[in-house]
């Protein structure tokens, strides 16, 4: 594998970290499995392109996609709790929804970003090669939304969302509104999902309509192997698994699809993805020596 | 304080199923009172708490709280005036937080929850020396997952949380059933210290005769979602076991009767 395809996959990693810190949020944290996600990364990566091409600022056009992902959050939310459609399938009609929301803001099904005004342009020819400006960049961008996420789950309101996925029950009895924690927890997560994809759009150069199919595998392969080299110990290193396991997904890929011993192809990433994430799932089972 | 006046319940309305738990129940508790409640399976003593908890909304009647009339507020928009601990241990805390975190949860139940840390070091100090005074050790594993608790220290806990908050009653769910008899008698006994203590309004529900009578200042059994004794003061002191026993055979033969009445 080149430096520049090590540091492209440490960068794709660290997009999808985002992605990975939003599934935690939703699977781990309130125990939704929520696949709006595959949905709402194009949506955000969607916003961000044609923002951006429209003349607005970049980082404002990021911000404006993370809303956008928050309202699909939202959407999900209120027809699990409001409609009490069950959590998963809630959560599959907003992203079927959502492709076809997709296709009406851009118009087509992808829009290029090409030499257009980025959050990364002011940072490119300062002296250090591209590739590592991007994941450079954006790994400041994953440390910064790391410590909201961990400060948040460690205040008193994240206590409540965290009581509300673990025992929604007593949470009720302590006086927290459930319901309510449902609502800004699946909000929250999509909007980190959607911020991933308006990154994605802004370092690749482009926004495709079907950049989000698998993104819910991707973000959950990371949290499981994060899980599995990190453990769960603490928010804090669940967190930073979820970041280290994201990159450590893209580099596992990379070196599987770079292999020639292996022979693989591009068109095979679907299939390594299901392995990689079978055998984090399948290791940890493996090593308490149990059967369960 | 706690009133609650012709209170109906019926499940399942309009259905095969149809099954009225709570008759038209009245009932004042007054400021500081502990009673216990009794009564067979189906007798509604748990569709009672519910209505006092929020977890069930009264199909007819009100419930008041203090002087606040919460009839119709659903379990957490009253929780900063209800204290309470379940019967599973389970239930009655987080499993996948830590000990402090629980406590946390519960030091601002009914509260506002901003963004501060939820566990500051002046916090942290509090809620160790509060479970200290438990003297099970447990002060040592702060950040233990509360998983690791036995049942029995668990529900010790849980007494704790539901303390640390202000409330104007503390309901208490058949708390020891699932315990051993040593563990019951030692949450029990810290059962009574709290309350005395603290002079809380309680309610308890308990599948003992014994505890029922051990324990409170009166005892009400419920039979066929109506209460059926009420008993305070001197009548109470000698109330024995036995008599409570007679008294729910008898209740029990009505029962048969009336079925040996429908299948006649």
């Amino acid at each position: 594998m080149s430096l520049i395809a090590f540091w492209g996959a440490v960068e794709l990693g660290l997009v999808y970290a985002f992605v990975a810190v939003g599934v935690y949020l939703a699977f781990r944290v309130l125990d939704f499995p929520d696949l709006t996600v595959d949905g709402s990364f194009p949506l955000g990566a969607a916003v961000t392109a044609v923002l951006i091409i429209a003349g607005v600022n970049p980082w404002l056009a990021a911000f404006v996609a993370m809303l956008a992902g928050a309202g699909a959050g939202l959407v999900t939310a209120m027809l699990n709790v409001r409609f009490r459609i069950l959590n998963l399938l809630a959560s599959i009609l907003t992203m079927i929804a959502l492709f076809s929301v997709n296709l009406r803001v851009m118009g087509k099904p992808n829009v290029a970003l090409i030499n257009a005004e980025t959050m990364l342009s002011p940072f490119f020819g300062l002296g250090l090669r591209d590739f590592y400006v991007r994941p450079l960049f954006i790994g400041v961008l994953v440390v910064v939304a790391v410590i909201l996420v961990w400060r948040f789950l460690e205040s008193d309101a994240g206590l409540s969302m965290r009581a509300t996925g673990a025992n929604a029950r007593m949470a009720r009895a302590q006086g927290v509104d459930t319901n309510r924690q449902i609502y800004l927890g699946i909000a929250l997560s999509n909007a980190l999902v959607a911020l991933g994809g308006a990154l994605f759009a802004q370092t690749n150069g482009f926004a495709d309509v079907t950049s989000g199919v698998g993104t819910i595998v991707v973000g959950l392969a990371a949290v499981i192997i994060g899980e599995t080299l990190f453990g769960t110990r603490g928010i804090l290193m669940a967190l930073i698994g979820c970041v280290l396991g994201s990159i450590l997904y893209r580099i596992a890929i990379q070196l599987a699809l770079s292999s020639d011993v292996l022979g693989l192809q591009a068109s095979d990433l679907n299939f390594v993805t299901a392995l990689l994430v079978t055998v984090a799932l399948v290791l940890p089972r493996l090593r308490r020596g149990g059967t369960a | 304080m706690i009133s609650v006046s012709d209170i109906k319940v019926t499940f399942g309305k309009g259905t095969p199923l149809q099954k009225q738990a709570l008759n038209g129940i009245s009932l004042t508790i007054e400021e500081g009172q502990f009673v216990t409640v009794i009564g067979s399976n189906g007798a509604g003593k748990s569709t009672l708490l519910g209505v006092l908890a929020g977890d069930v909304i009264a199909t007819e009647g009100q419930v008041k709280i203090g002087s606040a009339d919460v009839t119709r507020q659903g379990t957490a928009a009253r929780a900063g005036r209800v204290a309470r601990v379940f019967q599973d241990p389970l239930t009655g805390s987080c499993g996948a937080l830590s000990i402090e975190e629980n406590l946390a949860l519960a030091a601002r139940r009914g509260e506002r929850r901003g963004l501060s840390s939820a566990l500051g070091p002046q916090r942290r100090a509090h809620f160790r020396e509060r479970i200290a005074e438990l003297n099970l050790g447990l002060e040592n594993r702060m950040r233990d997952r509360m998983d690791l608790l036995s049942g029995g220290q668990r529900q010790a806990v849980s007494l704790v949380m539901a303390t640390l908050a202000g409330s104007e009653v503390l309901l208490l769910d058949e708390h020891t059933a699932a315990l051993d008899p040593g563990m019951a008698e030692f949450i029990m006994n810290l059962t009574q210290k709290i309350v005395s203590e603290r002079k809380l309004t309680t309610l308890m529900v308990t599948h003992s005769m014994r505890q029922a009578l051990d324990y409170g200042h009166r005892t009400v059994m419920l039979h066929g979602g109506e209460i059926v004794l009420d008993v305070a003061g001197d009548n109470r002191r000698t109330l024995q076991v036995e008599d409570l026993i007679a008294m729910f055979r008898k209740m029990r033969g009505e029962m048969l009767d009336d079925d040996a009445l429908l299948i006649g």
